[in-house]
């Protein structure tokens, strides 16, 4: 087995809720446990999926490997860094994805690539091979001097995807990657997501979309309520049932009760 | 902290702010309306208030006695000899002519008299004015003092200020005074409102959009992006208040009708330095004090309401700048805002203690580092970033 690239050591995240989310929510309490305990690794040149219902938890495990947000407990360590104590160097090691994450309006998709490479400190003959590269990759050629405000909303999610990889990392979290993309766009990103698995990039991508996980992961992690049910290769997980059908199993068996 | 990765943001910063017109215009249009508008205003105001020279007020008189029938005494007006008073009171109050004056048939003998011991009423003169019409009531003020001198000149017991000017106030202070007086508030008012415009913008907006968690993502410092953002925008409403003081003190003369009296190179290369240390560590602070109530708000509008307040407190200590600068102890320039109101005021007034304004200055840039590192702390905490 190749090594782990991203070995997450028991992370917790709590929430404390307001009183309107608590409402929301239909609890009592005050407290919301996101992730509870979670550990999972990743491994060298593979595609990770986390499958959750809404509110599992997804989104929140990724921000907190990404160092957007610090868990209550528990670390992780990314390429050897941790997301504790090296937030700067995980950071420069990931390129992170979320449809979240915006890029501004006022920009073109030309200027927000040399201002990223700039972040990330990369020489300008580097930054324009890569430019060419994704954006041609992407279709973007034709847009780089349009303003974002006036991408469709595909071309802003190809246009965020190029400028998330002007450093060409090794890891790529990637939260709900198919949110929101009509079936075209959605085949340009799974497709150029297994590209990268190809040319050896490890890449974890959250989602609640079965027949995804089935189309492009290696392993898949089922998260429910902020608990990881099961972790494991996707044709050892799933044997004779299907994903879907694992996964109603394993809801059914928690909840105790029936769908 | 790199360095570069500092002026990468600003360099980012500066390319928002400068490359989108609309943003442009709606920072910049004040200070220029300000000039616009302070010099209409200042004009009419000075048109109102000054008769055209090039017209003398008509004065009509009746029996003018030879005392006071000199060609000098009336030179200032086209004077003539009432035929018909009624007449003659009927366009003054048509505005057609300025002034009459009728005095007793024989007024030199009268006077000549009239001795205060006695019961006996003094001779009267009568004038007749339009005080709804400038030039009347010009007139009208200068023919009183023209009698009051020779009045005065007949009791003659004692001279006053014959051939001096008794005015011994140099022009330089004079406009020392008004400046003092008005440019603090003023100042700090123009820096307050183009830092809320930006900094709102800057901060809270990226929020708002969702553009503030992509930068977080890239290996950028939080305390360099902190202070990529606070110097960028500083040196953005630097500029912004650059413009409208500049246009203040330029239409400030014609606003107060007083195109001589008013100069501002009464000032040497020394207060101009001081002045721009202080503005400078002002704006630093402002920009600072935005950004972390940015920071704390959800979006640009939740932002703009919860600066109001703040704007208020700045704008009632600018305020409080206009009337007598308390030549307080050293100590109380060590209150933000309070300072650079005292500072400015102290400075335009040429009437100021080095020391004073230095320590405005250093305390000002302190609270400017220690709101970054609370700013760069803030970018660290999730609460921050998703607010939603
Ligand atoms: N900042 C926050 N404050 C309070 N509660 C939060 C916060 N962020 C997330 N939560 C809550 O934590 C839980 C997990 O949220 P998370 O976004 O991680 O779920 P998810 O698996 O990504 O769901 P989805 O499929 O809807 O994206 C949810 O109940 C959510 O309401
Ligand atoms: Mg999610």
């Amino acid at each position: 087995m190749n090594h782990s690239l991203i070995s997450v050591e028991g992370i917790s995240k709590t929430f404390k809720l307001s009183k309107k989310q608590q409402k929301l929510t239909k609890v009592d309490s005050k407290y919301l446990k996101a992730v509870d305990n979670l550990s999972f690794n990743a491994y060298e040149g593979e595609i990770f999926g986390l499958l959750g219902p809404n509110g599992a938890g997804k989104t929140t495990a990724l921000r907190i490997l990404s160092t957007l947000i610090k868990p209550d407990s528990g670390d992780a360590l990314v390429d050897g860094y941790s997301i504790i104590t090296q937030p700067e160097e995980v950071r420069s090691k990931i390129g992170f994805l979320t449809g979240e994450l915006k890029l501004e309006d006022f920009f073109t998709p030309n200027y927000l690539f040399d201002f990223f490479s700039s972040v990330h400190n990369i020489s300008s003959s580097v930054r324009e091979q890569r430019k060419e590269i994704l954006f041609s990759r992407f279709g973007i050629d034709g847009f780089r001097e349009v303003k974002v405000a006036n991408l469709s909303s595909g071309m802003k999610q190809k246009t965020s995807l190029a400028v998330s990889l002007v450093h060409d990392p090794n890891i790529i979290i990637f939260d709900e990657p198919t949110n929101g993309l009509d079936v075209l766009t959605a085949k340009v990103v799974t497709d150029f997501l297994l590209e990268l698995k190809e040319s050896g990039k490890t890449i974890i991508i959250s989602t609640h979309i079965f027949s995804l996980v089935e189309r492009i992961c290696d392993r898949v992690g089922i998260l429910i309520d902020g608990q990881m049910e099961v972790c494991d290769r996707l044709e050892r997980l799933t044997g004779k049932l299907s994903l879907e059908d694992l996964f109603f199993l394993l809801y059914q068996e928690r909840k105790g009760e029936n769908i | 902290m790199r360095r570069s990765n500092v002026t990468t943001i600003m360099k980012k910063e500066f390319a928002r702010f400068f490359g989108d017109k609309r943003m442009l215009i709606t920072l910049f249009l004040p200070g220029i309306l300000i000039f616009v508008l302070y010099t209409i205003m200042g004009s009419a105001m000075t048109d109102m208030l000054s008769p055209d020279p090039d017209i003398p007020p008509t004065v009509y008189v009746v029996d003018i006695p030879h005392s006071l029938e000199k060609d000098s005494l009336w030179s200032w007006c086209e004077i003539m000899n009432a035929v018909d008073q009624s007449m003659i009171k009927q366009q003054i109050s048509d505005k057609q002519a300025d002034l009459l004056i009728v005095f007793p048939a024989d007024f030199d003998e009268a006077v000549a008299r009239y001795d205060v011991t006695t019961k006996l009423d003094a001779p009267n003169i009568e004038l007749y004015y339009n005080p709804l019409e400038i030039s009347s009531s010009n007139a009208y003020a200068i023919t009183v003092s023209i009698l009051d001198s020779y009045e005065a000149t007949l009791a003659n017991k004692f001279d006053l200020n014959r051939d001096i000017d008794g005015n011994l106030a140099t022009p330089e202070e004079l406009s020392a005074s008004i400046i003092s007086m008005l440019m603090p508030m003023l100042i700090i008012t123009f820096l307050f409102s183009g830092t809320a415009g930006i900094g709102t913008e800057s901060i809270a907006g990226e929020k708002e959009r969702g553009t503030l968690g992509t930068l977080l993502v890239s290996p950028l410092k939080r305390s360099e992006l902190a202070l990529g953002k606070i110097l960028s925008l500083a040196i953005l409403s630097f500029l912004i208040g650059l413009v409208s003081s500049v246009s203040t003190i330029l239409s400030l003369p014609r606003l107060i009708g007083a195109t001589d009296a008013i100069s501002v190179d009464i000032y040497t290369v020394k207060e101009y330095i001081l002045l721009a240390l202080v503005i400078l560590s002002t704006l630093l602070l402002l920009v600072s004090l935005v950004t972390l109530v940015s920071a704390f708000a959800k979006s640009v509008k939740e932002a703009s309401t919860a600066i109001m307040p703040l704007m208020i407190v700045v704008m009632v200590i600018g305020v409080s700048g206009m009337f007598g600068s308390a030549s307080s102890g050293s100590w109380f320039y060590l209150i933000p805002i309070y300072n650079s109101v005292e500072s400015m005021s102290a400075l335009f007034a040429l009437d100021y203690s080095s020391l004073n304004v230095v320590l405005a200055v250093i305390s000002n840039v302190i609270y400017c580092f220690i709101a970054s590192f609370i700013l760069a702390k803030m970018f660290n905490n999730e609460k921050v970033i998703f607010s939603g």
